[in-house]
Parts: C-alpha cells; sequence; structure tokens
C-alpha cells in the first residue's frame, strides 16, 4: 500500500486517467460527471493490478448507465446509519455494534462483503490509500486544465 | 472495555475473535487523520469503525465533486492534440 504515496506512482495514475478522458472525450460529446468518476475508479483498479480484491470487484462490476441504481443504494446504507441507536444495551446478543460497523465498512469496499477481518484490515489500508492518491490526481489535472484555459 | 467481555460470552456465535477486532481497529486508527494522533486506548472500537467508514465516504464525495468539476472544466474547453501532449506531459 505504500505504492499509492510514490510520487511515480501518482504521475502513471494521472497520466493514464487523462489518456482516458482525452479518448472518451473523442468518442463521445460530454462526459458526466458519474462517467468520469467511473473512468477514475477503473484505471485506479487497473492501476492497482489486480493485486487487491477492491480493484478486482470495480474492473469486475458492469458499467451503470444510469445513476440510479448507485445512489439508491448509497441512500439506503445512509439511512440505516442514521437509524442506529448510538448507545448499545451491552446485553443484548443480535448485532452488537463493532459487527454492524463491520458490517458497513465491508459495504463500502468494493468486493469485501464475505471478507474475513484480517484481510478486511489489508483491502480497507489500501482502498484508502488509493482513493487518496485518487484525489490528488484529479486535483493535478483539473488544476492544470483550468491553467491551460488560462 | 467490559464490552468486549459480554462479547466473549456470545463468541460462540460469532466467528471474528475480539483479538482480530482490537488488531483491526488498532491499525484501522493509523489511517484516519482524525485519530491518528490519539491513544488506542482512548478510542473505542466502534468509533474507529465509524470514522473509517465516514472517512471513506468523505472521500468519496470529495471525488464525486472533483469529478463534477472536471467534467465541465473538460466540457467548457476543447483541448486540442498539442495541449493535451502538453499536459500529458506535465503529468509525467
Amino acid at each position: 500500500m505504500k505504492r499509492w504515496t510514490t510520487k511515480r506512482e501518482h504521475q502513471i495514475y494521472s497520466s493514464k486517467l487523462f489518456q482516458a478522458l482525452c479518448r472518451s472525450r473523442r468518442t463521445s460529446s460530454s462526459t458526466s460527471a458519474k462517467e468520469l468518476h467511473q473512468t477514475a475508479d477503473r484505471v485506479l483498479a487497473i492501476t492497482a493490478k489486480g493485486t487487491t480484491r477492491w480493484s478486482r470487484a470495480i474492473l469486475a462490476a458492469p458499467l451503470t448507465a444510469g445513476t440510479n441504481m448507485k445512489k439508491h443504494k448509497k441512500a439506503k446504507v445512509t439511512v440505516h446509519t442514521r437509524l442506529r441507536k448510538p448507545v448499545v444495551n451491552r446485553e443484548k446478543r443480535k448485532l452488537p455494534v463493532v459487527e454492524r460497523k463491520l458490517r458497513a465498512l465491508r459495504r463500502l469496499v468494493p468486493g469485501c462483503r464475505k471478507l474475513s477481518c484480517n484481510n478486511l484490515l489489508e483491502e480497507t489500508s489500501d482502498y484508502i490509500a488509493a482513493l487518496e492518491m485518487q484525489v490528488r490526481a484529479l486535483t493535478a489535472i483539473t488544476e492544470f486544465l483550468s491553467r491551460g484555459l488560462l | 472495555m467490559s464490552s468486549r467481555r459480554s462479547r466473549s460470552r456470545q463468541s460462540g456465535a460469532s466467528r471474528i475473535t475480539d483479538d482480530q477486532i482490537i488488531d483491526l481497529v488498532s491499525k484501522l486508527q493509523q489511517l484516519i487523520p482524525e485519530l491518528r494522533g490519539r491513544r488506542p486506548d482512548k478510542v473505542s472500537a466502534s468509533k474507529v469503525l465509524q470514522e473509517t467508514c465516514n472517512y471513506i465516504r468523505s472521500l468519496h464525495r470529495e471525488v464525486d465533486g472533483l469529478s463534477d468539476r472536471l467534467s465541465q472544466l473538460l466540457a467548457s474547453t476543447d483541448t486540442d492534440s498539442d495541449q493535451a501532449a502538453i499536459i500529458r506531459s506535465l503529468l509525467m
């Protein structure tokens, strides 16, 4: 997971992503934010070179054209979180707080719904590091493009 | 944490051991910027897991916002091949 923090990896990812975006612009007249996000995720998964479960899951997932499906799922998870009681009756045997939150975490990291605790840790830390790099790369591309306009 | 003790009574039913959870939680704490400085025994397991989920969700939202801005930028510019080559060399 250290690789996500190197400058080299950042350069590889941002130039691959930019290439992919230029290519998609040539084929379709406009790129929606959703398609862009999807492209960014797929290039991120490719950059991972198939070593992690989350990256394989992203590449295996079908390309969703509409926004409805994804947003619907996310809304469900958000509501569930808000309804959850903050204080737990420790006597309760059903669904202790920690296990519930573990499940929520599993849903957030792609392809990890049935993963064991140890592997989940590895996937989560790799996924978080990759997402942080994704943010840095997208910021860099945006800056360069806006500079190009001036 | 006394919650650990009550959980061990039901550990026959759950497959995840307490040690695994403790291990996962302490390592996750190092990844979350908000919790990095705090002492591990002062932060509860559920808080670390909650903060991890929140952090991932906030990263997702950040990428959403950046994608939005970038797609608007791309739509308004007409980057020709020369400009694209320059930008690519800058990224490398």
